[in-house]
């Protein structure tokens, strides 16, 4: 199937794809764009819209507002000045009374709100925030640990206690990961492996989503410009479809090794020092079957794109019959995404072996947990004897479709295809 | 000798026959004419010959050996419906083509340059395809038909969309080609064309062969009783005449035909008692078109017959 003539399609497929400028762009601004979201969204979360937030504290007694205000002092916001804080000591009544006063500066946003700490709150730790937008978690975020150091402070000292006894009790559980591996080595993991889990399954499930619409496109094209018939006068169908797959194939191959390059480099080279908890360990073995497996599972995803391509007349159309082919993408990101939470779930464990599924699945677990060799071959394997099974009939659709035109195929019809004699 | 044999062709889509039991042969050296209607099964044969469809019934042999994929190498293709890349340069475009019936290297791109300058194109070489005229597509697409200096060149419909002088050059290549020893396949509804250009022909209707052979022996065969006119002057006068059989005018000249082989005679000394100025007068003469008319026509008389009974 190798002869001159598939090789001057991959050379062709080759020029026209890896050398066009939307190729390049994509495949080095992808990962920027990526990295954009990411930081705008943390900015967003951050970001308070610059208002001055204007808060009042009141307790029942003279000692905890004093309290208060020393901790709540420390708080950057405080200190930058965006939080204005006013600390007052009245009793519950006179409380009630002054929030009827205030509701209307409230209302006209002059106080964004006050905080009421009862004598309640001392054993239940139970405070009132009135505001007109109560509801704001970076204020809640910002507020709660101060005062809850206070009111633990507070309820222990009574209590007779030693200053360590109250760290102890103040400090939360802290989860310290350790993984342990095959070869019985333990070692301390931080968050880096799920960032480079999600990383996988995110660069795969692009680059399987462009490849494949990208395949599609080039097939419609030929089809729709009437090149098809000049070539078939050449290549065998076959080997035409064979020489777009490969060459495309190629291409996928390139874009996602440029894409693990970092990856790469952090675990091949000292040029980068990342935070300790964002170390990952993987090994250049395991980065190697990622991309060995993605441009075999590619080559089925592309076979089965071009099909769709072949079959329709133009892109709306061929629409209907990608959303098959997208949800065998779409679905399997999803799982692996799911992993991250629990990567042992029964779900997970039989997507990272199974056809179409695994090639997403299976590198964000490998990422995660210690995949037995057995699974890794499995699914490399399974995935090989996919394009066995898939190529035959899909050629065959492909070598029907290209050369008709006109009403749009039902499905029925597309079945009878395998019939016809080509 | 044959350089092409059709032998029983058929192609069936769904409940269409396309393409029903056609046998035809095709002469070493000959420009040779696939002559028919739109929707005839012109497209299909040729598809069959290609090897792009395969036939359910039937064979190609090609000098006595079956046709299989080392035919598309020694054959160049113009298919009707046209088609290059947009984005590609011209040369590119020409070159990538060459490359797919094996010819690659310095010599096909001086070649192709050659060409290029024939055509009066060679400034455009470098010009993306989408960029250029749509005649000026043509002609890049007619160089990619013959730049790999195939064996058998068939032309779909070539003419279609080519200026009256691109039209000469590609006539001029065309004979060229033949002079050469290269067999020329068209395939058209054109008459007229195919009248001027082929010196064997084959008719298909509805999927059928109807005829097959030279064109000289086909018109001796067809043209007694026939004479073409061409003449200044009022003729309704042979309207219903008991000499004419027939009457048809092709607008430039008038067919007739009599009753009788030895009534052309007759005729003409009407058409002179008439004061009718005869320009031309072509006795046992027939246009393919007549022919094509006077076969293909009693087909659908034989099909109303049968819708009628």
């Amino acid at each position: 199937m190798l002869n001159y003539r598939t090789l001057a399609v991959i050379k062709r497929e080759l020029r026209e794809k890896l050398m066009s400028k939307s190729f390049i762009i994509s495949t080095i601004l992808l990962p920027l764009f990526m990295f954009g979201i990411l930081g705008f969204q943390t900015l967003l979360f951050s970001y308070e819209g610059g208002n001055k937030v204007v808060l009042q504290m009141i307790t029942e007694s003279p000692d905890l507002t004093a309290k208060l205000e020393t901790e709540l002092s420390n708080i950057e916001s405080v200190k930058e000045g965006s939080y204005v804080m006013s600390y007052y000591t009245m009793t519950k009544p006179e409380f009630d009374k002054y929030l009827k006063e205030k509701k209307e500066s409230i209302v006209k946003e002059e106080v964004s709100g006050l905080i009421f700490v009862s004598e309640a709150a001392m054993t239940d730790k139970k405070i009132q925030y009135y505001s007109k937008t109560p509801k704001d978690i970076s204020l809640s975020d910002k507020l709660s640990g101060p005062i809850n150091k206070v009111l633990i402070d507070n309820y222990f000292t009574s209590k007779n206690l030693s200053p360590a006894d109250l760290d102890f009790a103040r400090t939360g559980v802290d989860f310290t990961s350790f993984k342990v591996t095959e070869n019985e080595k333990i070692e301390e993991e931080g968050y880096g492996n799920l960032i480079l889990s999600y990383l996988f399954s995110f660069i795969l499930y692009i680059s399987l989503l462009m490849m494949g619409q990208m395949i599609m496109q080039s097939v419609l094209e030929e089809k729709n410009n009437r090149i098809v018939e000049v070539l078939l006068s050449s290549v065998h169908p076959n080997e035409l479809m064979t020489g777009k797959v490969l060459g495309m194939g190629i291409t996928g191959g390139i874009q996602m090794a440029i894409w693990l390059t970092p990856v790469i480099l952090v675990i091949s080279t000292s040029w980068f020092m990342l935070p300790p908890e964002f170390v990952f360990s993987i090994t250049l073995l395991q980065v190697g079957y990622l991309l060995v497996n993605y441009v075999v599972g590619l080559i089925t995803f592309l076979g089965l794109f071009a099909t769709v391509g072949a079959i329709f007349d133009n892109a709306q159309e061929a629409q209907s019959g990608m959303w098959p082919l997208m949800m065998l993408i779409i679905i399997p990101f999803f799982i692996a995404m799911s992993m991250v939470r629990n990567p042992n779930n029964t779900i997970a464990e039989i997507a990272s072996i199974a056809p179409f599924a695994s090639i997403i699945v299976m590198p964000a677990k490998l990422a995660i947990v210690d995949v037995p060799i057995w699974q890794l071959i499995g699914s490399f394997v399974i995935n090989v004897a996919t394009i066995f099974a898939i190529f035959p009939i899909a050629g065959k659709i492909y070598r029907v479709g290209i050369l008709r035109t006109g009403k749009k195929p039902k499905w029925s019809e597309i079945f009878a295809w395998l019939k016809y004699k080509y | 000798m044959h350089a092409l044999e059709i032998r029983n062709l058929s192609k069936t889509f769904g409940s269409l026959k396309a393409v029903d039991n056609a046998s035809f042969t095709v002469p070493e050296g000959s420009i040779f004419g696939l002559i028919g209607r739109n929707g005839a099964g012109k497209t299909t044969t040729i598809r069959m010959m290609m090897n792009i469809y395969l036939p359910d019934s039937g064979e190609v042999i090609l000098r006595g050996t079956k046709v299989g994929q080392e035919f598309k190498d020694k054959v160049g293709y113009l298919p009707e419906e046209r088609g290059l890349y947009k984005k590609m340069k011209v040369l590119e475009t020409l070159l990538y083509f060459a490359e797919l019936k094996g010819k690659s290297g310095k010599e096909i791109e001086k070649k192709a340059l050659q060409y290029l300058k024939r055509f009066d194109l060679l400034d455009r070489k470098l010009a993306k395809v989408e960029d250029l005229s749509k005649g000026n597509q043509q002609k890049i697409q007619f160089i990619a038909t013959v730049l790999h200096d195939p064996d058998f060149i068939i032309l779909d419909e070539p003419f279609s969309g080519l200026d009256p002088i691109n039209t000469n050059l590609l006539k001029e290549i065309i004979l060229e080609m033949k002079q050469r020893g290269k067999v020329i396949i068209f395939s058209t509804h054109l008459m007229d064309f195919a009248e001027k250009m082929c010196d064997h022909i084959a008719m298909i209707d509805k999927g059928q062969i109807i005829v097959n052979g030279s064109l000289a022996e086909l018109k001796q065969k067809y043209s007694q009783k026939n004479v073409s006119l061409n003449y200044e002057g009022d003729i309704s006068f042979l309207k219903g005449h008991p000499i004419v059989e027939k009457m048809e005018d092709f607008g430039n000249s008038l067919g007739i035909r009599v009753n009788h082989p030895s009534q052309t005679q007759e005729l003409l000394k009407l058409l002179v008692d008439h004061n009718i100025l005869v320009k031309k007068f072509n006795a046992n003469d027939i246009s393919l078109h007549e022919i094509f008319i006077e076969l293909a026509g009693k087909e659908t008389e034989a099909v109303k017959e049968v819708h009628n009974a």
